[in-house]
């Protein structure tokens, strides 16, 4: 990954967002919210790069969805949506599949975003300026 | 007799924007009470529904319209070639995207859209029936370190010379007229430990035109720190400055009846109003005399740690200040 800048407007990750997710009654996964840390709204095919850690453990791409405008995408999915736009207001959920879910307490999540700026080309052939909305928070889980 | 009139882009408000401290009701109501005549905005930003402008989101804007008495001058679009992650987009794909845009400022009332660079002047051409169809006039910013006389411009200015619609020309931002160093972006490079005898160094090669590679070479040897490296490109980047900007007026002289909004470009102004790295004493009288009677639309440029509200509240009573004492 080249060089990238930040913006450091608003936390990536939102806070009291973290809550456990139920399938047919049990716990099997979690999900918490995300900002773009920008000063616009973007495309998410501008969107580089896309990782989430937790509690230092790299979660697998295929149990991953990202959910914006009422829809669910897979990680693989997002740089082809480029009529999906994530605005700047507007939380994303992150949504991860883990049978189980997490365990009662704090968790550290590490969640990973690097995207194109698109409109500020810093050289030919498709190399545009690069934005790091990353963000690290240790959060309780709510439920 | 001035006849521009004074408003301000939404932009200036990004920091309180983004971080909830003010809504878009609020950033108007806010440029209403700070003296803006009109507003621009940037649609990436503020338009829930983007690219599209729902009926719901035009009727608020009408409502905003009337309880606070501005209304959206401006559509502020951006150029996104880039938002493909396999490729660029091609002209044809810029077109449309620019179009759309069309579409949208007239639906939200704006009679005005700022565009980029990244739309090409032959793309601009090629946009001019359909601005004229909406009456809708589009310009192309031309944004420190471009100029009215830098290559890529006069790209434009031939191209829009050979085709001659009135609806096709350019949104000036002052920071081309710069004649100082950025003020926020020195001081945030003291904070981060340049020195200022190092800060001062570099600021007198821009003024003596050193090539910017000789300056890198020259400030390595004794700060090789990426904050002095950071501050260093800005000076010879998107805030540049010279010893005078004479040569830019009158470049700007020539564009004028091409210009259908200008940013007045502010990064700090002081509590003795005025802007710390550009001389708008020598811009406004120029924008006057001209007959010129759009917008200057404050742009506060959001580095460091100022209030929005107050920069704008400051930039817009600079520019009365100005017209008053020089009877513009």
């Amino acid at each position: 990954m080249a060089f990238a800048l930040r913006m450091n407007l608003v936390d990536a990750i939102s806070d009291h967002s973290l809550k456990n997710t139920y399938i047919n009654g049990k716990k099997s996964g979690y999900q918490f919210e995300v900002r773009l840390n920008y000063y616009r709204g973007h495309y998410l095919s501008d969107i580089e790069e896309f990782e989430v850690t937790v509690d230092g453990l790299k979660v697998k791409e295929q149990d991953i969805k990202f959910c914006i405008n009422e829809k669910e995408f897979d990680v693989c999915q997002l740089g082809e949506c480029y009529t999906e736009f994530w605005t700047v207001l507007e939380p994303a959920t992150v949504r991860v599949y883990k049978k189980g879910g997490l365990s009662a307490g704090e968790h550290k999540i590490d969640f990973k975003v690097i995207f194109r700026s698109p409109y500020m080309p810093i050289g030919p052939d498709h190399q545009y300026m690069c934005y790091d909305g990353s963000g690290i928070k240790t959060l309780p889980v709510l439920d | 007799m001035a006849k521009f009139k004074v408003g301000c882009t939404l932009f200036s408000f990004t920091n309180e924007y983004v971080r909830g401290q003010l809504s878009l009701e609020d950033c108007i109501r806010t440029a209403a009470q700070v003296g803006a005549e009109g507003y621009e905005i940037v649609a990436t930003q503020m338009i829930p529904s983007y690219p599209y402008v729902s009926d719901s989101f035009a009727g608020f804007i009408r409502e905003c319209s009337a309880k606070y008495g501005i209304w959206p001058v401006c559509y502020a679009a951006n150029m996104d070639r880039g938002m493909r992650r396999d490729r660029d987009l091609t002209e044809d794909e810029m077109l449309g995207m620019a179009i759309n845009d069309l579409k949208s400022a007239h639906k939200l009332g704006c009679t005005t859209v700022r565009q980029q660079f990244l739309l090409s002047p032959n793309a601009m051409v090629r946009l001019a029936p359909y601005a004229e169809e909406y009456g809708i006039r589009v310009g192309i910013e031309i944004h420190n370190p471009e100029t009215p006389f830098t290559p890529m411009i006069e790209a434009y200015r031939e191209a829009y010379d050979k085709c001659n619609s009135p609806y096709i020309g350019f949104v000036p931002d002052f920071g081309i007229f710069a004649t100082k160093p950025n003020k926020p972006y020195w001081d945030q490079a003291l904070e981060a430990g340049v020195k200022e005898s190092t800060l001062q160094m570099m600021a007198e090669m821009k003024y003596d035109e050193v090539p910017q590679k000789e300056a890198i070479e020259r400030v390595l040897k004794i700060d090789p720190s990426p904050a002095a490296m950071s501050v260093l490109t800005q000076m010879y980047g998107f805030v540049q400055f010279k010893k005078d900007c004479r040569k830019e007026l009158e470049g700007l002289k020539e564009i004028m009846p091409r210009c259908f909004e200008m940013h007045g470009k502010c990064h700090y102004i002081g509590e003795d109003l005025k802007e710390a790295s550009i001389p708008y004493d020598e811009i406004l009288p120029v924008v006057a005399e001209s007959g010129y009677d759009g917008f200057i639309m404050t742009e506060f440029e959001c580095a460091g740690d100022y209030s929005g509200i107050e920069m704008v509240k400051r930039h817009i009573a600079m520019e009365r200040r100005i017209i008053k004492e020089k009877t513009l």
